[in-house]
């Protein structure tokens, strides 16, 4: 037996399988990237990508050849951080992005972003900041943030974030408001 | 088309998605509206700070390994791929080289002493920065006793600056700005209708230039132009400072003299 997961995989499942793993194999570092700012603990993105990798391969024939694996293997890692990681381990960001306020149009915020403070502030941030931010936002503001920066269309996202693909541009759009909103308050 | 739905679609639109009409009319709204025009920059720039300054985190290689242990059909630990084997004669030494470098140009910086040019070009383009900004302070001076306690909390270091300004070189303000790897306090000083940058940092582990070195006042200081501009670079103990503008360079120079006689 030559994985800890096939324990009675036939033969041909188990070709399958090999060909599948060794393409999901090729996105452990993006799976475990995005598991890092969904858990923030090195140890718990390393159990997080080690389940998600399980339950990938006890679901392989539910994979349909020819469509995204990235996006099907981030919907399982995120579907595995919500049913475990949220509920036992403490995690005091678990608002959704509806707890967020928008900048819209009018808002009181609106008279200091007039001017090029903000701009400032955004040329002159540093990488150590960001992930402070982002790490602040809620889990669904960080998944769609981080989603859209490996590259997912809006489609893909909304199947790994299971919602409609109009919600996703909305989400998207709030989400970064808020990290804006959260790199200004570090400028103060 | 509305603000509310502008800036539903300026990642869209960042990105090259949208129809010409809806460009079109996106364009137009943003010519006239400001704040709009203002989320495009703001939305653009964070872009650019998610896409190459975010950390990206990578797998560690002993979870690799336990995945591919544990995957069915796939090799625990992979062979080397085909391609290296074939460019490894000519990658290993080029990595070797990379190495060395890495290794000799702090040396060289640090031991062989080094021009000051990265400091002086570094300083040079702050102060750039500073001028191509239209609000490059975050406080705008009410003297040096106002200016240095809002620095507090800010810097990781407290900024030791005594000249307070004067009549001939009156303190504008102050920001925090970045110096090379490092954050730095920023003073803009004027003389005349000239800005004055000086900035002052952490001085441990930068390449100080070891030449052309002259005293000024009571410090060892580097004298250069660059670019038009005449800079001032010296150290003093555990800061750095870098004096930057315009000005004539014995100005300049009486100006570090007061800076360095009072610190």
């Amino acid at each position: 037996m030559n994985g800890a997961y096939d324990v009675g995989m036939p033969g041909e499942r188990r070709a399958d399988a090999a060909v599948l793993g060794r393409e999901a194999l090729a996105y452990a570092d993006t799976l475990y990237n995005l598991a890092r700012y969904l858990t923030r603990s090195p140890t718990d993105a390393e159990d997080l990508v080690q389940e998600t990798y399980a339950r990938a391969l006890s679901a392989v024939h539910q994979f349909t050849p020819g469509t995204n694996l990235k996006a099907w293997l981030f919907r399982i890692l995120r579907n595995t951080f919500l049913s475990q990681y949220r509920h036992e381990r403490h995690n005091p960001t678990v608002g959704g992005l509806d707890t967020v306020v928008a900048i819209t149009p009018g808002a009181e915020s609106t008279q200091w972003l007039r001017g090029d403070l903000e701009l400032d502030r955004l040329r002159k941030v540093v990488g150590e900041e960001i992930e402070r931010a982002l790490a602040s936002l809620s889990e669904e503001a960080r998944t769609v943030i981080l989603l859209d920066l490996e590259g997912l269309t809006e489609v893909e996202v909304a199947q790994v974030v299971g919602c409609a693909v109009g919600t996703v541009k909305s989400r998207l759009s709030r989400a970064r408001a808020a990290l804006r909103e959260k790199l200004r308050d570090y400028s103060k | 088309m509305t603000c509310d739905e502008v800036r539903e679609l300026l990642l869209d639109a960042q990105r090259g998605r949208l129809p010409a009409d809806q460009r079109g009319a996106l364009e137009s709204h943003q010519a006239s509206c400001e704040a709009c025009a203002h989320e495009a920059v703001a939305e653009s720039l964070l872009s650019e700070a998610l896409e190459s300054r975010l950390p990206q985190h990578a797998a560690p290689v002993a979870l690799k390994r336990r995945l591919a242990a544990a995957w069915p059909g796939v090799p625990a630990a992979e062979p080397a791929p085909r391609w290296w084997a074939s460019w490894r004669r000519v990658l290993v030494p080029a990595l070797a080289m990379g190495a060395l470098l890495l290794v000799a140009a702090p040396l060289y910086y640090q031991r062989a002493g080094g021009s000051g040019a990265p400091m002086v070009t570094e300083a040079v383009n702050d102060h750039l920065r500073l001028l191509s900004s239209q609000h490059p302070l975050d406080i705008e001076s009410g003297g040096m006793h106002q200016v240095k306690p809002w620095f507090e909390g800010r810097l990781d270091f407290a900024p030791v600056v005594r000249f307070l300004g004067d009549d001939d070189f009156p303190l504008q303000g102050g920001a925090v700005g970045y110096y090379l790897d490092r954050k730095a306090a920023v003073f803009v000083f004027h003389r005349r209708l000239h800005a004055v940058t000086l900035l002052v940092f952490r001085a441990e582990g930068l390449p100080w230039p070891r030449r052309g070195l002259e005293r000024i006042g009571g410090v060892t200081a580097q004298v250069t132009t660059s670019r038009g501009f005449n800079a001032i670079v010296w150290r003093e103990g555990e800061l750095g400072y870098a004096l930057v503008s315009d000005v004539d360079l014995p100005e300049l120079v009486r100006l570090v003299g007061r800076l360095a006689a009072t610190s």
